[in-house]
């Protein structure tokens, strides 16, 4: 027994004494460094080249970049933070799909004094650069409105709104800035009408749950879906196809992740573009190419009054068809000059 | 079911602690070595800073708290009742304790609710697996989905709760000496629950039940009572763990624990546990294991290569050490 | 775990009990669903009138038909005695991934059908591989190989979809006697091998295997090339679910599998099939499933939203296997 626990011992020995030793200070710190923790939305097609594309502007400006994922996890979230520190990056970017820890981020990075922009979910002490979600929905609302009044003066059978909890407020702004959005146009549909049901922001998630819900509405022959995304909208028409009810409605989305292409769902009506891969074009010209010159801009941090203000593109399906996807919209943008945003390059004037 | 319970407790012969001791050096030999190639690899890879107090810092805060849960956990799996709620239960237990701070109530009164909560859901599932005798996988699987859905039903339609205690922030992130002060109280857990497995007649009788309950049940042990206490432990390890991610987190939300139980089974079986077979594994073992994998996906972190790979990498070295194991004589499957 | 301890008589009288061994395994399993499936339909009904309508049916077969696909290959496993299979998901989605991207590339629709299901066999095959050549437990394993294969087609692509304008999509949406012709498979599937199971030596080696490897090494079956057999042929029922996928959904992440893992294994488990093997009945999933996927829409006629539902499906799930658990132990005795 003795023995085993000496052995025991002795094999963690190495390990506790490798952990007891302290190393020195990191070498010479030559170049800009720029942190970025992408969000860890797996479902999405543009996590990955948004971190590409602030990967490429960063080597343009030859700074240095780290890329860490925070895989939509809290505590992921805060041990990445601790490694920026410990990084000693000059500034960060993140997009937290957490939202619920970033008061701690916020507190962790103003005591390593590093500035820090977040994308589309405002925190007291970051730079804000993003879309005004709230903004985006109404008007995403708006152009669901418009084909409503259009098509069926607004006599509405079903708002079905495809909620996505998780992410908290966001989903808030958006799918209920769209629920409001569309009052604007279509301000008499009774409120028993609005019935929302949690779609997480998946296809593979709303699908089913949408199901459930048209079935228990069997007599609805107008409807309309709304939702925290494109992804989540798609799940309802997706459930309405398959209930042979395909063309009773009409959808509109948010983010626009699957409103370009050639393989568009007829029933999604329109969507709105925030170009979230290019986002980084906004961070770096307007946050952190001043800081990186040693001229913080003033610290806005709120979505109302932001650092950098994303412009939301909302697009009919019709007027989406012009929009390059994905791929050759980051290859345009590259080559495209400094500061040029995808929103001048690719949203239609009208 | 029906034991005599007024049978004398046999004690374990000289021949079981021989048995024993080759078990537990043997896997936690061969843990403890893979954690030191990992600390080599960091050291040559990284350079010293793998090692330095802010890295350690990061390392030991991140595995803290599953270090916690594994402790308790692995009582469970030692006898031989695998309870895959942990990770739900976990963020249950969060969410109960951030609702209940968001209302006012101060941190002493929060905690206990939320672990008499996990408790009465751990009662639950010895209750279904014990005395009904219910499959364990599907019992607690079941408990799994159900406190999930609890979660996002206390976390509300925002999906979250805000609940930054200043003091209680203070106090998970103080450090001592080197080591984050979570960390060091992780270790001192690990301890005493190996502790109890490897030095009290208790913790024998846990192995011995794992090992083979119907010898265990001829030697007067009650099967069942040892199993219930083991699976209310599990439940109270995942509770403490919820109430210590508030504090480390300031907040709880519907996605808090999720995929947690993967996480830290993948961790136990490298560290030389069985989730199908008890009697064998060693908190200590679960302790290297974890680090083992921290300290590998510290070293992707550091070095910044695609985070992409980490499940990658996570899953092979599952299958090496589960392979290593099973060439040193563990568990063949056949 | 004795082979069909449901059946065992306990203690009631002889003619009852010569009746009773004469049922198929499982019937007290498959009474206790019917029963509860019964009952769900008819208080939702005795609740709102509507619950009972044609749009009910689809939703519920919607919901059926994939996760009886899945359930039937996870059953197989099961009843093998390799417990679970947790690399289904990716299985799932890795079939259905390559099935867009040979659509899009205008293969020949039989094909592409045959392409899915090769390559979910090929993905049950390494795994049994593993399995086999290292001797690793299958939970392992597959609970390996789903972390791997995951984060392997993250790199590889991030979205997928069929082609929505050919017949390929068409058919995925359609109905054959006002059911999903995506629910007819299933039947089929689970009809099928359900029925040669017991009644072809193949079948009866493959539960010989789950019962008591040893007994049935003493009576010549390979375990090797039962466990490659027995993961491949789930493999390809699996392959077949991601064909039913593609063609019924729309845009599909690499994550998009992940939902089935649970009601699946519910299916199986409260059918009645035991997942350390030598028990259960495949035609009983068909009750199963259609109970538990009834579950979800009959809580929204309720008025209870998703949150409830998983609360219910967890506690459901519990009563049941404590049910089952209790009979055993009853018969056992």
């Amino acid at each position: 027994m003795r023995m085993m626990t000496r052995r025991t011992i002795a094999t963690m020995v190495p390990a506790v004494l490798a952990l007891a030793i302290t190393g020195a200070a990191t070498g010479p710190a030559a170049a800009f460094k720029l942190g970025m923790a992408v969000g860890g939305e797996a479902a999405s097609n543009w996590q990955k080249p948004q971190g590409e594309v602030a990967a490429a502007l960063a080597k343009q400006r030859g700074w240095e970049y780290v890329e860490l994922s925070n895989n939509l996890d809290a505590a992921v979230a805060t041990k990445n933070a601790d490694i920026f520190i410990q990084d000693k990056v000059d500034a960060v970017i993140e997009f937290n799909g957490r939202p619920e820890v970033n008061p701690v981020l916020a507190a962790k990075f103003a005591a390593a004094k590093i500035p820090v922009v977040t994308y589309d979910i405002s925190q007291k002490g970051f730079y804000f650069v993003g879309i005004d979600n709230l903004a985006a929905g109404i008007a995403g609302g708006e152009g669901l409105g418009k084909i409503a009044k259009e098509k069926w003066n607004c006599d509405v059978d079903l708002v079905l709104s495809s909620e996505g909890a998780g992410a908290g407020i966001v989903n808030e702004w958006r799918t209920g800035g769209m629920r409001t959005g569309l009052q604007h146009i279509c301000p008499d549909i009774p409120k028993e009408k609005y019935i929302s049901f949690e779609g997480s922001g998946q296809v593979a998630v709303a699908a089913p749950a949408a199901r459930d819900v048209l079935a228990a509405h069997p007599d609805a022959k107008k409807i309309l879906v709304v939702g925290l995304n494109d992804a989540g909208v798609l799940g309802a028409v997706q459930a309405a196809v398959q209930l042979g009810r395909g063309d009773d409605v009409i959808a509109w989305g948010q983010d626009g992740a699957f409103i370009t292409g050639d393989n568009v769902d007829p029933h999604l009506a329109g969507s709105v573009l925030y170009f979230l891969e290019g986002y980084a074009v906004y961070a770096l010209r307007d946050v952190i190419d001043p800081i990186a010159a040693g001229n913080p801009p003033p610290m806005k941090d709120t979505g109302d009054d932001p650092a950098s203000k994303v412009k939301p593109c909302p697009v009919t399906a019709e007027q989406a068809k012009s929009i390059p996807g994905i791929e050759e919209r980051v290859k345009q943008l590259m080559a495209a000059p400094a500061g040029t945003t995808e929103f001048d390059l690719f949203c239609p004037k009208s | 079911m029906s034991m005599d319970k007024s049978a004398p407790v046999v004690e374990p012969t000289g021949l079981d602690r021989h048995q024993l001791r080759d078990l537990l050096t043997g896997s936690v030999t061969s843990i403890g070595v893979a954690l030191l190639l990992v600390v080599i690899i960091g050291l040559t890879w990284v350079g010293p800073n793998f090692l330095s107090t802010s890295n350690v810092t990061i390392m030991g805060s991140f595995v803290a708290i599953p270090m916690i849960v594994a402790a308790f956990a692995g009582f469970a799996l030692l006898a031989g009742v695998v309870d895959l709620s942990i990770g739900s239960m976990l963020g249950f237990s969060s969410n109960i304790c951030a609702a209940l701070m968001a209302a006012g109530w101060p941190l002493a009164g929060a905690i206990p609710v939320a672990l008499v909560a996990c408790l009465i859901c751990g009662a639950i599932n010895a209750t279904a697996i014990v005395i009904f005798g219910a499959d364990t996988i599907a019992a607690t699987l079941g408990m799994l989905v159900a406190l999930r859905g609890m979660t996002y039903i206390i976390s509300g339609p925002v999906g979250m709760i805000a609940a930054f205690d200043n003091d209680f922030y203070n106090l998970v992130n103080l450090t001592v000496g080197p080591l984050p002060l979570i960390f060091v109280f992780s270790l001192v857990v690990i301890g005493l629950a190996a502790f109890i497995v490897s030095r009290t007649r208790r913790g024998r009788h846990i192995q011995a039940v794992g090992g083979d309950d119907r010898a265990a049940a001829r030697a007067g042990i009650s099967v069942t009572r040892v199993r219930f206490v083991a699976l209310m432990l599990s439940a109270l390890g995942a509770g403490i763990g919820g109430i210590l991610y508030v504090g480390q987190l300031g907040s709880a939300s519907n996605y808090t624990g999720t995929g947690l139980e993967f996480q830290v089974y993948a961790a136990m079986m490298i560290g030389g546990y069985s989730i199908l077979r008890g009697g064998i594994g060693n908190p200590i073992g679960a302790a290297l294991g974890l680090l083992v994998v921290a300290g590998t996906s510290n070293i992707i972190d550091v070095r910044a290569i695609s985070p992409y790979l980490t499940n990658i990498i996570v899953g092979l070295m599952l299958l090496a050490a589960v392979l290593l194991d099973r060439l040193r004589g563990g568990d063949a499957y056949e | 775990m004795t082979e069909m301890a449901a059946t065992t008589p306990s203690t009631t009288p002889g003619r009852w009990n010569a009746l009773r061994a004469n049922l198929p395994t499982g019937w007290g399993a498959a009474a206790t669903v019917a029963l509860a499936w019964i009952a769900l339909i008819v208080a939702s009904g005795i609740h709102r009138a509507d619950f009972l309508s044609h749009q009910t049916v689809l939703a519920v077969s919607f919901t059926m038909a994939i996760v009886g696909v899945l359930a039937v290959a996870q059953a197989l496993i099961g009843m093998s005695g390799a417990i679970l299979d947790l690399s289904q998901p990716t299985g799932l989605i890795m079939s259905a991934a390559v099935v867009a991207w040979l659509l899009e590339r205008n293969v020949p629709i039989p094909l592409v059908v045959v392409a899915g299901i090769l390559v979910g066999a090929a993905w049950g095959f390494a795994n049994a591989s593993i399995v086999v050549l290292a001797k690793l437990n299958p939970i392992i394993v597959t609970l390996a190989t789903n972390f791997i294969g995951g984060a392997v087609m993250f790199l590889v692509y991030q979205n997928a979809q069929a082609p929505l304008k050919s017949s390929f999509s068409d058919f995925g949406r359609s109905y054959f006697l006002g059911l999903p012709n995506i629910w007819w498979p299933m039947l089929i599937l689970i009809l099928v091998v359900g029925y040669f199971l017991p009644r072809t030596r193949y079948g009866r080696h493959m539960i010989a295997v789950g019962g008591n490897r040893f007994a049935a090494q003493t009576r010549g079956v390979s375990l090797k090339k039962t466990r490659l057999a027995v993961f491949s042929i789930a493999g390809a029922i699996v392959g077949g679910a991601g064909v039913l996928f593609a063609c019924s959904n729309g845009p599909f992440a690499p994550t998009a599998g992940a939902t089935f893992q649970l009601p699946v294994i519910a299916s199986v488990i409260l059918a009645g099939c035991s997942l350390s093997g030598g028990r259960g009945n495949v035609w009983l999933i068909l009750l199963s499933v259609g109970f538990l996927s009834t579950v979800p829409t009959s809580l929204v006629f309720f008025g209870l939203n998703s949150n409830w539902q998983a609360v219910f499906q967890g506690i459901i799930l519990i009563v049941a296997v404590s049910i089952d658990g209790s009979r055993t132990k009853r018969t056992q005795r």
